[in-house]
């Protein structure tokens, strides 16, 4: 599988999440720590859920979770894109 | 699609949104689309439904992909979800979630199914643990239903592929799908133990869509056993059955011929060189023939809707071999060179039907477009691309789904073609009154029974015009009423020289001490502008004289779409109360309001 490409991945992430949390991508952008938004267990799941669809990845949940901010989802599913199929 | 949800966002659909919003097959945006219309703006014409769910899982996405498919099958939703984990105790007290719902979701999963560990060389004590645990949940179901009027929906449930590979002994394993397929089909067996239950085929419909059913992840991390794609099938499915339940079957096919019933164009190959029957993709267009036959089988009218000249299409559907579908099988044929949508619109005044109980299935983009620009209310299917997907592209949607048949149903192609043909009878009559009075019509007046109910409560359901309350009884209520001493439901039918119509009309009454009140009375558009209101307005006025009633009360309270009832009970002889749309009459101080063309019969009474 070719490597897949950081900007597109990070826009769809950015565009996800601004779906989910209701924020814009200037506000996202400018605090990217997910805890400070409404990222509760039904939010991060259907962020997931989108994720997973859009950009033809199956993340680990326990990593998933682990992710602290956008940059750590951004770089999560970066190397899952070359790592994992979907199941 | 942004486009779409931004108007969700600030306006009701109409049901351009809401046919757009029924196309969509992307879960994500059907869950995004649910949550915009948590806020749904007043107005429009949706039918409000109050809808609980609960669930022995996590209800999830589901709330919002509920929500979603049916605001796009026409339903203004109120939800209500149950709490975590209170599905066995709110079925067992009969509290269901929302104050008095009139649909509650049973969202189930395999592991309410199997609870505990169980033995992989022991297959015939896992189908033990299956049958009891079904069993319990059927007395759960039974007493949720004595505390409420409630429809409930199960589902049946995907076997896990975990549980079915466990089993590495191939004999024992089919003897394992054998007991889930058992569950499954005790499952939708319970649909027969009362009338206000229905089962969807959850686990069929998944094998059948191109969607995973389960995500082990979101299963253990947060008991959400489903994936998106599975929950949205099983919404949309809930979403068929509210969709009956409230009245909004289609009654009409309107089909196109080119290219749509039969492959090639008749006025270019002729009648022999049309694709129908035999090899692919006459086949297809056979199959779509059949099945669109056996929807008229089940009361569905059906409208020729062809551009091109009639007596080829006469000849063609006489004297083609592998024509299923003759020109007795159309209630209207309308095969000219006028657009469609003036056809339609005129085959909707012959059979005095609303343009929203048409769904429109044409392979021209061009006719789609103009109809639905023009009858925004017809629900439009494509019939291009590969005909092997026309049946499928007709069926998917539901349109035509009822809770259950009535005679009625069956009957109504065959009093919709006579009333084609009263249409032609009634040319060479002086005068209204001397064709009606040939008519020889009567009306059965009797009050509902068991075998009643289901039309009765479909009539209300159905009824938007005559329509004189708005109030609206279902099988539950309607059988409460007609069985209470302090009520009396009576079902009108009515028959002419050209066929039984069935029952077309229906009235509730409460008896409050002497007075009579008329709860709603409703009378099929079928029927109108022969005076059959007023048979029914006399009968009751006759009835409640020979109870010793002191007066009847009826009421009118105007609708957007009952407009033809307006000054009904004053021309009945009723004088305004004046109060809140209120009219009264003494019961034989007024004369008879049955016009003098109509016979009334009292049919043989229930318990009244």
């Amino acid at each position: 599988m070719a490597m897949t490409d950081p900007a597109p991945v990070e826009a769809t992430v950015l565009r996800v999440l601004s779906d989910v949390l209701k924020e814009s991508i200037g506000d996202l952008r400018a605090q990217p720590v997910l805890a400070t938004h409404d990222w509760d267990s039904m939010a991060s799941l259907e962020a997931l859920s989108q994720l997973e669809d859009r950009l033809a990845v199956t993340l680990d949940l326990r990593a998933y979770h682990g992710a602290r901010t956008i940059t750590d989802l951004v770089e999560l599913i970066e190397s899952s894109a070359n790592t994992t199929r979907r199941h | 699609m942004d486009e779409l949800l931004e108007y969700l966002g600030s306006a009701a659909p109409g049901p351009v949104q809401r046919h757009q919003l029924a196309g969509i097959d992307d879960p994500a945006t059907m869950r995004r689309a649910g949550r915009v219309l948590a806020d749904l703006p007043a107005g429009s014409d949706l039918r409000p439904a109050d809808v609980a769910v609960l669930a022995t899982c996590t209800v999830g996405p589901f709330e919002p992909l509920l929500r979603a498919s049916l605001v796009a099958t026409g339903i203004r939703p109120t939800l209500t979800i149950g709490e975590y984990g209170t599905f066995e105790l709110s079925l067992a007290a009969g509290n269901l979630p929302g104050a008095d719902p009139d649909v509650a979701v049973c969202l189930l999963d395999d592991g309410f199914f199997l609870r505990g560990d169980w033995s992989a060389v022991d297959p015939a004590a896992l189908a033990s643990q299956l049958d009891g645990r079904l069993g319990e949940l059927r007395e759960l179901v039974l007493a949720g239903l004595r505390h409420t009027s409630a429809t409930l929906v199960l589902h049946t449930v995907p076997m896990p592929a975990a549980l079915r590979d466990t089993v590495i002994s191939q004999q024992a394993r089919a003897r394992l799908g054998s007991a889930w397929y058992g569950l499954n089909a005790a499952l939708l067996d319970l649909a027969d133990e009362d009338s206000r239950i229905t089962v969807v085929d959850l686990a069929g419909e998944l094998a059948d869509l191109p969607v995973r059913a389960r995500d082990e992840r979101l299963y253990r991390y947060a008991d959400l056993p489903y994936t998106d794609g599975a929950l949205l099938a099983l919404a949309r499915q809930v979403a068929r059955v509210v969709q009956a339940r409230s009245g909004l079957s289609r009654k009409v096919l309107a089909v196109d011929l080119d290219n749509t019933l039969w492959g090639g164009v008749l006025g270019e190959v002729g009648m022999t060189g049309v694709q129908l029957g035999g090899l692919y993709p006459g086949n297809c267009y056979a199959e779509l023939q059949r099945t669109v036959r056996r929807l008229r089988e089940q009361g569905v009218i059906l409208v020729l809707a062809s551009k091109n000249d009639t007596a080829a299409v006469d000849e063609a559907l006489a004297g083609h071999p592998e024509m299923v579908l003759r020109q007795e099988a159309f209630a209207v044929r309308a095969v000219n060179w006028s657009p469609k949508a003036d056809n339609l619109r005129a085959a909707a005044s012959t059979l005095n039907l609303a343009a929203d109980s048409f769904v429109f299935l044409d392979d021209s983009p061009f006719e789609r477009g103009h109809v639905a620009a023009e009858l925004p209310g017809v629900a439009v299917v494509a019939a291009d691309g590969d005909p092997a997907h026309v049946v499928g592209s007709l069926l998917r949607r539901g349109l035509f789904d009822v809770p259950r048949l009535t005679e009625t149903d069956v009957k109504r192609p065959e009093l919709y073609r006579s009333r084609a043909l009263r249409t032609d009878f009634a040319t060479g009559f002086g005068s209204t009154e001397d064709y009606l009075g040939a008519l020889e019509l009567r009306v059965v007046a009797r009050p509902v029974t068991a075998f009643d109910v289901g039309r009765v409560a479909q009539l209300s359901a159905r009824t938007n015009q005559f329509n004189l309350t708005g109030v609206r009884y279902d099988e539950a209520a309607v059988t409460a009423m007609s069985t209470d001493p302090a009520h009396l439901v009576a079902s009108f039918t009515v028959t002419d020289r050209f066929g039984d119509e069935g029952i077309v009309g229906a009235a509730w009454i409460q008896r409050r001490g002497q007075v009579w009140w008329v709860l709603n009375m409703v009378l099929s558009c079928r029927v109108f502008g022969r005076g059959v209101e007023f048979a029914m307005a006399d009968w009751i006025m006759r009835r409640a004289q020979g109870a010793g009633a002191a007066a009847v009360v009826g009421r009118y309270v105007p609708s957007t779409r009952n407009g033809v009832a307006d000054g009904f009970w004053e021309k009945a002889g009723f004088t305004p109360s004046g109060e809140d749309g209120t009219f009264t009459v003494v019961p034989g101080t007024v004369p008879s309001c049955r016009p003098t063309w109509i016979n009334t019969d009292e049919g043989s009474d229930g318990h009244d």
